[in-house]
């Protein structure tokens, strides 16, 4: 019984990225194929912006939809140096709003073709991308249930001392006492929010605790727009007569007819296309549930190996920092150690030496460069030394091991060496 | 979806509100100054680092490379035996004492790329016979910096001849003297402009703005004289004063002539053991002039209590020791350090390793404790 009235709020905004300069790319695993094209890169942004703008007024939806999902999806899987979570959660929405009829009212779409304009959609039209927003918050606060997090107030511990010089409340990060404040407070906030929003009850309160929380989060953390998303976000869960508030007041303001935001008509689906988004959504959500916990299926330390690490809603988790030298020895006996600034950025050089994944690409890059010059069939060994939330950094990976040789795979990397240490949870 | 009533709820957020209220009171009862609450304080850090030891050994530097640069228009006024013997005796002492500013390598030394004027080696002779032979080569273009500074003086006073009679001869008897005589003012210029520059800007404004940049984001006071430390232990003293010419960028192959200082045979090591002391000096925030103790890098990490969690040992001590572990590895190294590659390479090797592990220390260690990220990507000098 309400309306659809959230993708304008999504545009702009991601324009800004710079896929050019770097040398070498990090794909994904099953996405390497997918590059940046040199200057044609700022084709796929254009494209992506573009449709960004069509999907929020609303015009050609259908087509404008799939493009935004595809060129914004396209953009996040150039290279992984760049992941985060919430261009994820960006593209999973999107992913849902190609099934879902956010153009049938207070639309151009709606505007031009009368026949498309309906008041009501049905319920669980929004549902889903509550659920998506319910999932993430929980599954946020499921992965603070650790031993770091709760018992140790790390990584924060080290993070808010780094921000004492604040006007007003720096001094308070001088004490302990606040990072575990902190931490505990983050993570009943993830469990319980969700909830909270949904209801209607709590919703007032819980959305001005959002506002406060992703506000405090985005001054004190480097972290980008990830916290005004998750405000903008939120507003999802308000009724439908605040949103139909705020469309009238538009309404009014562009000079529309009032019929054409109030037509009591009711959008529904072909028994065909229902069944088929009813199949499609069950299956994206049955992943959903289940990807984040991938990782117990890896032996190793999560944090460690960062095995089952992605596409998991784990944000602020981790202080970790990682020193990585090479050493090719080709086949004639020719051996150097790598400079690695001559194939990497500072981005991608500090993504590569903490985790595994890009160490062994990184390894499979320098084999195929040096082959071509001069370092016939080289062996690569890696002198990797990371420090993990305030531990004293230990020998990363297995020195002996030729990683020329190593093949990446959904199978636990047995060249990596085990954390001298337990992080109790999940 | 819902699963929970509304009160329970209700009352988890008053809870929450609740705690946070307690909180904020009980806070402002405290007293904020006690304890370790002030060596965390950047201001404080950053005053200390700047008034007892960065502007002191600038001013002090001033004193040994002024007498240097008298020397040098002595010798290129009037080119004998006796005048280069006492250039080189002052530009032996500047360029020891040089060793303990290179690594304030951010804020002005940064802008007027001080370093790349004063100390890139193996200098480049043939650069320089071009140079000379041009008398007008621009000094401030990549190309030229290993043509100039200490070690292309080094070159002209020290390796352009067998002995003090050849060498003063390419400068009185040559046919090229006067180009000679013209290349060793012009570098000697460069060098006094460049660092003139430098101190004229921390004696001005930078001081006051470098202390006044307490975050600690990229681009402020901490995280730039950090990664200016590092970046001067790692590539200049492990990799290039050690690693290089041993050869441990390039496992087999070895290059003694790219040692400091490489024409004056038994200054290397001192060079060495000076950066190497300096580093340590500052880490343990000792007063430039009189040794005294103050607010370091040392104290700023003891206060956030950074301690290897298994054994519980402080992460101050653990870098303690092994800059002591480095300087008996440096002890056991004669002068000549390109003798020491050629014969004794084992030992160079060692004392590069143990180098190595200081690196870590300080690069993943110490930074991720102070929340400090590297911004500079000179993995290994080349």
């Amino acid at each position: 019984m309400l309306f659809l009235s959230l993708a304008r709020f999504w545009a702009n905004g991601w324009i800004e990225e710079l896929y050019i300069k770097p040398k070498y790319f990090f794909g994904f695993y099953g996405f390497e194929y997918i590059k940046p094209l040199g200057n044609y890169t700022y084709i796929i942004f254009m494209v992506c912006a573009v449709a960004a703008i069509l999907v929020a007024i609303g015009l050609w939806y259908r087509a404008a939809i799939f493009a935004l999902f595809l060129s914004f999806t396209y953009i996040e899987l150039m290279d992984k140096s760049t992941y985060l979570n919430h261009y994820y959660f960006t593209s999973l929405v999107l992913f849902l709003l190609m099934f879902l009829p956010a153009h049938r009212y207070f639309s151009v779409d709606a505007y031009r073709n009368k026949s498309l304009n309906v008041e009501f959609i049905p319920q669980w039209n929004l549902d889903v991308i509550k659920f998506l927003v319910l999932i993430l918050y929980l599954y946020a606060g499921l992965a603070k249930l650790n031993s770091d997090w709760l018992l140790n107030a790390l990584p924060l511990k080290i993070w808010l001392p780094a921000r004492n010089d604040m006007p007003m409340i720096g001094w308070l990060f001088n004490y302990k006492v606040t990072a575990y404040i902190f931490v505990w407070i983050g993570c009943i906030y993830d469990l319980s929010i969700g909830f909270l929003l949904w209801n209607r009850r709590t919703r007032l309160i819980s959305y001005l605790s959002v506002i406060i929380f992703h506000f405090l989060t985005a001054i004190l953390f480097p972290i980008g727009m990830f916290p005004y998303i998750m405000m903008v976000t939120a507003l999802i869960f308000f009724s439908a007569q605040f949103h139909q508030n705020i469309i009238n007041l538009l309404n009014r303001w562009l000079k529309l007819p009032a019929e054409f935001v109030q037509n009591q008509q009711t959008f529904r689906y072909t028994p065909f296309g229902l069944k088929f988004r009813i199949a499609v959504l069950s299956i994206f959500f049955f992943f959903q549930m289940i990807i984040p916990f991938r990782y117990m299926l890896y032996p190793q330390e999560l944090f460690w190996a960062e095995e089952g690490y992605r596409f998991s809603w784990r944000v602020m988790l981790m202080e970790k920092a990682g020193y990585a030298q090479f050493t090719v020895k080709g086949e004639n006996g020719k051996a150097i150690v790598v400079n690695n600034r001559d194939f990497l950025t500072v981005l991608q050089e500090k993504m590569m030496s903490t985790q595994p994944d890009f160490i062994l690409q990184y390894a499979h890059l320098l084999r195929d460069y040096y082959h071509e010059n001069g370092y016939p069939n080289p062996q690569v060994f890696a002198d990797v030394y990371v420090s993990l939330n305030g531990r004293l950094g230990q020998t990363f990976v297995n020195p002996q091991i030729d990683l020329a040789k190593e093949k990446e795979s959904f199978t636990p990397k047995n060249w990596i060496l085990p954390l001298n240490d337990e992080i109790k949870g999940f | 979806m819902k699963l929970l009533s509304a009160s329970p709820l209700k009352y988890t957020l008053v809870g929450i509100i609740l705690v946070v209220t307690v909180f904020a009171c009980s806070k402002s009862v405290e007293n904020p100054t006690k304890n370790n609450t002030n060596e965390t304080d950047r201001k404080a850090l950053l005053s200390n680092l700047s008034d007892q030891i960065i502007l002191p050994a600038y001013t002090d530097f001033k004193i040994q490379f002024d007498d240097m640069l008298a020397k040098a228009d002595a010798f290129t006024l009037n080119p004998n035996t006796t005048n280069l013997i006492a250039f080189r005796a002052s530009w032996r002492v500047a360029y020891i004492n040089w060793q303990k500013v290179e690594m304030f390598d951010f804020g002005p030394a940064q802008t007027y790329a001080i370093r790349a004027h004063f100390n890139i080696y193996p200098t480049n002779v043939s650069t320089i016979e071009n140079n000379i032979a041009s008398g007008n080569t621009n000094l401030e273009v990549p190309a030229s910096y290993a043509a100039q500074g200490f070690p292309a003086i080094d070159y002209l006073i020290n390796g352009i001849g067998v002995n003090d009679t050849e060498i003063v001869a390419a400068y009185t008897t040559a046919t090229d003297a006067a180009k000679k005589i013209n290349y060793l003012k012009r570098i000697t210029n460069q060098m006094s402009n460049v660092f003139n520059q430098v101190l004229t800007a921390w004696k001005g404004d930078f001081a006051t703005t470098f202390k006044s940049k307490t975050a600690i984001d990229a681009g402020s006071s901490t995280s730039t004289l950090i990664n200016g430390y590092i970046l001067n232990f790692e590539r200049y003293i492990r990799a290039g004063k050690i690693g290089i010419p041993a050869g441990s960028m390039t496992p087999g192959n070895k290059f003694p002539e790219k040692v400091e200082a490489l024409y004056t045979k038994d200054l290397a090591l001192t060079l060495a053991k000076t950066a190497q002391t300096a580093s340590y000096d500052f880490f343990l925030g000792k007063s430039y002039q009189n040794q005294t103790i103050g607010y370091s890098i040392k104290s700023y990490l003891d206060a956030l209590n950074v301690k290897d969690a298994t054994s519980g040992k402080l992460l101050s001590e653990i870098i303690t020791q092994q800059f002591e572990v480095i300087n008996a590895k440096l002890n056991g190294l004669q002068n000549n350090l390109y003798s020491e590659v050629n014969n004794n390479n084992s030992k160079m090797i060692d004392t590069y390793n143990e180098m190595q592990k200081l690196v870590r220390l300080l690069k993943v260690d110490m930074t991720s404790a102070m929340s400090i990220t590297i911004t500079y990507t000179d993995n290994d000098g080349d």
